[in-house]
């Protein structure tokens, strides 16, 4: 327990108080000359949002309230909630090249900034209108956003993995355990280790016993 | 400026002394291992002997019947144990025979033996304390 504990503060503490967050991934040469070693920037103030009141997922579809693309809808491809941004597919784009050569002038695309989460607003999933949203319990128990204008449950996104598997429609290979076998019990408890319960079962006899050492 | 801010601008010199001298440091003729077990003994005539008790045996049952493979599916639901605490491992494999004997009334204080209790480690091949095993 305890070395976990060390390992998960060496996986956090890995950056700087005053680390710049940016779009690209902390390991990406960009990110590295963003926050070269010894750097000091006007910090970054992000208003403080706890984890569990947190409404906006990849996936959901959010309408831009401010900006160049302000009015229209759009689904969340990425968020950053270190910064408080939300990148949305398609929109609050500005065109840059990309691959540049010396020779080549590069490919012309089209690429999102991101946006705060206060230019931001859920969708109500049934009238298609941006709303405030709330977080509150079911009879179940389960927590769930519900709109505050309409009532209604705003659903979160099905959750889709990088891998592009879906664990329903998974074919199980010839190294698959079925979750059948998986889920068997067949551990019967007894006060034997490993070692003696293998010893018995195989029959193996060991009648030496290991030399007395001392240690001081 | 400080220790620590020169040595992330990249101003501090020098090799880090405090990192482990490996076999693959020190010249040609620096012999070191890793930590290997012997699995012998070298005699006076500068031949190895292996000792065929010294050299690890990997003990494994038969598994004929044995369902688990090395994967699991993606279809399994997630999902814990409860953990194996030494009480309840105690309530499920002593605690019913020694409910039993009581009611029967031949619960004996004196001889615990019987259902498992262990007053010393001594004479066993795997103690429990000091351990004396390696998983």
């Amino acid at each position: 327990m305890r070395l976990t504990a060390i390992l998960s503060m060496a996986a956090k503490a890995a950056f700087p108080k005053d680390y710049r967050y940016g779009t690209s991934r902390p390991w990406t040469i960009a990110a590295k000359r963003l926050n070269p070693p010894g750097k000091k920037r006007r910090k970054v103030f992000i208003e403080p949002i706890a984890y569990e009141d947190w409404s906006v997922f990849k996936g959901d579809t959010v309408e831009i309230l401010s900006g160049k693309d302000k009015g229209k809808q759009g689904k969340v491809a990425q968020v950053f909630r270190h910064r408080n941004w939300v990148i949305l597919d398609g929109l609050n784009t500005h065109f840059r090249y990309i691959g540049k050569t010396a020779d080549y002038r590069g490919t012309y695309i089209a690429s999102e900034a991101p946006l705060l989460i206060r230019d931001i607003s859920l969708v109500d999933p049934t009238d298609r209108k941006p709303t405030e949203v709330e977080w509150r319990f079911t009879e179940e128990g389960e927590k769930v956003r519900v709109s505050l204008r309409t009532g209604r449950i705003v659903p979160k996104p099905v959750f889709q993995r990088r891998d592009g598997i879906v664990p329903q429609q998974w074919k199980d290979g010839p190294k698959d355990t079925s979750p059948e076998e998986t889920l068997e019990k067949t551990y019967t408890p007894s006060l034997k280790t490993l070692e003696e319960e293998v010893m018995e079962k195989l029959g193996i006899e060991e009648p030496r016993r290991n030399r007395k050492t001392y240690w001081y | 400026m400080g220790v620590l801010n020169a040595l992330r601008r990249g101003l501090v010199r020098g090799a880090d002394r405090m990192a482990e001298f490996t076999s693959k440091r020190g010249s040609r003729t620096h012999y070191k291992g890793r930590g290997a077990q012997p699995t012998g003994v070298l005699t006076s005539s500068r031949k190895f002997v292996p000792v065929q008790a010294m050299i690890p045996q990997f003990v494994v049952p038969n598994l004929e019947g044995f369902k688990l493979k090395p994967y699991v599916s993606y279809r399994t639901p997630a999902g814990t144990e409860p953990a194996v605490t030494p009480e309840g491992l105690f309530s499920e494999t002593v605690a019913p025979q020694i409910q039993k004997d009581f009611e029967e009334g031949s619960f004996d204080k004196e001889q615990l033996e019987k259902y498992g209790f262990e007053p010393t480690q001594e004479g066993k091949l795997f103690k429990l304390y000091p351990k004396n095993f390696i998983r």
